[in-house]
């Protein structure tokens, strides 16, 4: 931290942004540099928020393309793994925000072209059957629906981690923590590698989450709580 | 034919076989016209004049196309045919013939140079020229006396000249809206085909773009103001002299002038959030991936994701439990009845065997000569409680079957032997021997 803006840890804790930014990072939200406000005080405070969140259990990281973000390690914070369905969202996300084209609308991009990338990507079956792994067989329409259903599902808790801003019914605003789905590519090296590196630092876990994207509206990933 | 009959328009387009099919070299054609005719004053063209332009437009738009003279020849007669250009001359074969623009080829090119964008230049322009006129309007409304001196003088004058300026200034922001959506394409574009090497060039579109609207933004905040000021001069006067239309047209102008005005702050506030939002991808998109691999690898993960699936991690803080207020509890009074010795002795009753009595009764009645089961079953029945019949009467049927010869048609007719009750009746033809 280049400024020093506050001198202890009371000061951190006193300044009136302090309650919203905790909440936000407990609650797994990701806070960048969109926030405004909050993202300046936790570039202000990060000297004196790390250890702080360190004695909690959690590791609090700040990423180059300039987000923040809570990462329990402990047993003391909650904390819970994303679903099959935010996974695949978020992927597909990550690429629009790749994509020049999205850049031509100021970051802006819809949840028609979401679809047609994750369906393109992955093959319509594919789609359904990962999305829906307990249902063998599936009648066209309805499965279109529930894909739909997921997919909305999925934007809406992606939302509330920051990962994208819903702006209206048909368009999202996506952030640059996105590219926390594009971390086990980000480098050269093979991507398996990378990936056991982001299980060994507690980023990821591999394989299957099989009771993930269970049928009940308000489902979430498996939660991990202490 | 009128404007407001829609009914005949069409009909009339229908039967002219009316179409406009215009091709770029026909609109640089025309457009290189109005250019010529309007710089040099010139009312009418000659067909070698025509000719000469439309070789030099060729030579712009299709440089490898042969025999222009030829194709000249077919421009203007097709630009004829559409009511393009028209000969004027009247000489028909005599000599060469004159030709000028129709008001539809006027209005279709002007139309496209009506769309040009707001500049500094046009815009400087445009706001010095409407201020001048704002002013001179102000002073003329100050001597106005009369409703016909505020009518010509005032009203006229903000309505058309005054209308017509800004209207002039709207129309070349939303030139400048187009224009910029056009430079977030080609930047989109330019990332599209050369990612890395379109830096440079992306970055000089983006100031340019940044400097241009900063200063139009500062030209318009600061004439804005004046001419509010003027018009809301102008507006006061109106309303001293009781003169509602012209108080109505200067509020109409400052309210386009109001949209001017908030034009400006929001396209200034809208581009720096896309400067901004493109700064942010060109550091950390497209100069730390200049090879732009990581598209690549990162579809190539989705499409393998069945195959090494992961999952981020995420803090997740449980929701906090909401205790309910407290209550005092209600203490509900058990269900009970007071104790008591419900049990009563037996007593001693005269037995009731009336099902018993019915074959007595049924033999008594034969005794006496009753003849028919429905004879049978009133005279029993009547000695029993409504409740009973039902079940009596089959009973009695069944006696009687035992204890005389019956007889029945092959229709049995039915007989009503009480109030809700009816029998098929059979005929006694004398008792049966007791065995």
């Amino acid at each position: 931290m280049s400024d020093a803006v506050f001198d202890s840890l009371e000061e951190v804790i006193v300044d009136e942004r302090f309650p919203e930014v905790d909440l936000m990072l407990r609650r797994g939200r990701h806070i960048g540099r969109d926030d405004g406000s909050l993202y300046d005080y936790l570039v202000e405070a990060q000297a004196l928020l790390e250890p702080f969140y360190r004695r909690f259990g959690g590791e609090l990281i700040q990423q180059s393309d300039g987000y923040f973000y809570l990462l329990p390690s402990g047993e003391r914070l909650g904390r819970r793994q994303l679903s099959v369905g935010e996974m695949l969202v978020g992927q597909v996300l990550a690429l629009l925000y790749l994509d020049p084209a999205t850049l031509q609308h100021g970051g802006m991009a819809t949840r028609e072209a979401l679809l047609q990338r994750l369906s393109g990507l992955l093959g319509t079956d594919a789609l359904v059957r990962t999305l829906n792994p307990r249902r063998r067989k599936y009648d066209e329409r309805i499965a279109a629906e529930t894909v739909r259903g997921k997919a909305d599902e999925a934007l809406r808790k992606l939302a509330d981690l920051g990962f994208i801003d819903v702006v209206d019914a048909a368009r999202l605003r996506l952030r640059p923590a996105l590219m926390r789905f594009a971390e086990p590519v980000r480098g050269l090296a093979d991507p398996s590698d990378a990936l056991e590196r982001l299980v060994a630092r507690g980023e990821v876990l591999l394989g299957d989450a099989n009771d993930m994207d269970d049928d009940s509206g308000d489902a979430e990933g498996e939660e991990v709580l202490s | 034919m009128t404007a407001s009959d829609p009914n005949r328009l069409i009909a009339s387009l229908v039967r002219d076989q009316v179409n406009l099919d215009l091709k770029t070299a026909d609109v640089c054609f025309l457009a290189g016209l109005y250019l010529r005719a309007d710089k040099a004053g010139l009312a009418s063209f000659e067909e070698d004049l025509l000719i000469d332009l439309f070789e030099q437009v060729c030579d712009v738009v299709e440089p490898a196309a042969e025999n222009p003279r030829k194709r000249a020849t077919h421009a203007i007669q097709r630009l004829r045919e559409q009511r393009m250009l028209a000969r004027v001359d009247g000489a028909g074969i005599v000599r060469a013939g004159e030709y000028a623009l129709t008001r539809l080829a006027a209005a279709v090119i002007e139309y496209f140079l009506a769309d040009e964008a707001l500049t500094r230049e046009s815009l400087s322009l445009l706001t010095g020229t409407l201020r001048a006129q704002l002013a001179d309007i102000l002073a003329t409304a100050r001597k106005a006396h009369s409703d016909e001196d505020w009518r010509q003088r005032v009203v006229a004058p903000l309505r058309i000249t005054v209308g017509d300026m800004v209207a002039g200034i709207e129309r070349r922001q939303r030139g400048l809206d187009a224009q910029q959506e056009e430079i977030q394409a080609e930047i989109a574009s330019l990332l599209s085909t050369d990612w890395f090497s379109a830096i440079d060039r992306c970055q000089s579109l983006l100031d340019a773009t940044t400097h241009t609207l900063r200063e139009l933004n500062e030209i318009l905040l600061r004439d804005t103001h004046h001419f509010v000021a003027l018009l809301q001069d102008i507006q006061a006067l109106a309303v001293s002299a009781e003169n509602v239309e012209a108080e109505e047209a200067a509020q109409r102008v400052i309210e386009h002038v109001d949209r001017i005005g908030a034009w400006g702050g929001a396209r200034q506030k809208a581009w720096s959030e896309y400067y901004q939002y493109v700064h942010r991808y060109l550091r950390d998109v497209v100069r730390l991936d200049p090879d732009r691999a990581l598209s690549q690898r990162l579809r190539d993960q989705i499409a393998d994701w069945e195959n090494r699936s992961f999952h981020l991690f995420v803090a997740h803080a449980g929701s906090i439990c909401l205790l309910r207020p407290l209550e005092a509890r209600v203490e509900r009074p058990a269900v009970a009845r007071p104790r008591t010795d419900r049990e009563t002795e037996p007593a001693w009753v005269e037995t009731e065997n009336a099902l018993a009595d019915i074959e007595v009764m049924v033999s008594r009645a034969l005794d006496e000569g009753v003849d028919t089961l429905a004879g049978l079953t009133v005279q029993v029945l009547a000695t029993l409680t409504d409740d009973s019949q039902y079940v009596v009467a089959g009973r009695i049927a069944d006696a009687a079957a035992r204890l005389a010869r019956l007889r029945s048609s092959r229709e049995r007719p039915w007989r009503e032997v009480g109030e809700k009750l009816e029998v098929e009746d059979w005929t006694v033809q004398g008792r049966r021997k007791v065995e």
